[in-house]
């Protein structure tokens, strides 16, 4: 499943209020129960935090990609938050995180799953696109960069 | 002059569209005669990439892996199910690796004539057209490619022949 299929204004949040890793992590879930995505908070707030005590999913170059396999959800659910200011999440460079792709997957949908996390992955080695996602000024402005 | 299709290779994804090319191939293959194979993928380019790019841990690779080879037992099992019903005679395969060269692969090694896929998602971006497996293997792949679609008529000639 391609990360095109799972964007949508609602779940893309630019100028995250979040200052540390775990009010970053609640401030992406609240991107998808705003729209409707996901309801048992508690639960993924878990799993996502069980998954960053094993080794932090702050990546190089400002990327951050929170992910948990989770019953809480039924389907491929992704939300996009954006910090130009960045935000300490432990990233492996010790850089401060900017973008950040909250993944949550169903435990049942391990493919799409990995072939969406596959695609962050080679976006990532895309340092204009990343640079232009940092630098968007609306949610609209991301789905657009995610169209060209 | 011997037959135009000696050998079928169906792709399997586990997608709705990967099962429709299966009803197809199935049909095409007893209307025909041909061997038939369905190819099943279990992606670990994807998880070594992942794990490189430090999105996975070694735990999760294994993890994800044991859950995909899951999967393809049980889309294997379903397309099976379904040339059964048939009254086909279908071998099933899986394979790991890179999706769109274990295609190519197979269909070099096996000696496919055709090679049947599902229909290809619409191209949105030009990421999509750079990485959809299914559309790369169709391009490099040397024998003759189908692509079924139109789910409900394949759907419904499968179900009208039972």
């Amino acid at each position: 499943m391609a990360i095109i299929d799972l964007v949508a204004p609602e779940v893309i949040k630019v100028g995250l209020e979040a200052k540390d890793k775990p009010s970053v992590l609640r401030e992406l879930l609240q991107i998808l129960i705003d729209a409707g995505k996901v309801t048992n908070k508690d639960e993924i707030l878990s799993a996502l935090t069980k998954r960053e005590s094993l080794q932090s999913t702050g990546l190089e170059a400002g990327i951050a990609v929170p992910h948990a396999k989770t019953q809480a959800v039924s389907a491929l659910t992704l939300a996009i938050g954006i910090c130009a200011e960045g935000i300490d999440f432990d990233a492996i460079d010790q850089q401060p995180s900017k973008l950040f792709f909250l993944m949550l997957a169903p435990p049942d949908k391990s493919g799409p799953h990995i072939e969406a996390l596959a695609e962050i992955a080679r976006m990532s080695k895309s340092k204009a696109f990343i640079s232009a996602l940092i630098a968007a000024k609306d949610a609209q402005e991301v789905m657009d960069l995610f169209g060209e | 002059m011997p037959p135009v299709i000696e050998h079928i290779l169906v792709y399997v994804d586990g997608s709705e569209q990967s099962i429709t090319a299966a009803q197809y191939a199935l049909l095409l293959a007893g209307t025909t005669g041909a061997r038939i194979t369905a190819l099943y993928v279990i992606n670990t380019r994807a998880l070594d990439d992942l794990v490189k790019a430090s999105i996975f841990l070694m735990e999760e690779q294994e993890e994800y892996a044991r859950d995909i080879e899951a999967d393809a037992n049980r889309y294997l099992n379903l397309v099976g199910d379904l040339a059964r019903r048939k009254g086909v005679a279908m071998e099933t395969v899986s394979r790991k690796g890179s999706i769109h060269q274990e295609i190519l692969t197979a269909v070099r090694e096996m000696n496919i004539d055709l090679l049947v896929i599902g229909e290809l998602s619409r191209i949105r971006s030009r990421r999509d057209e750079l990485y959809n497996d299914s559309e790369r293997a169709m391009r490099q792949t040397g024998c003759t490619v189908l692509v079924v679609k139109d789910e409900d008529r394949v759907n419904d000639l499968f179900e009208s022949d039972l």
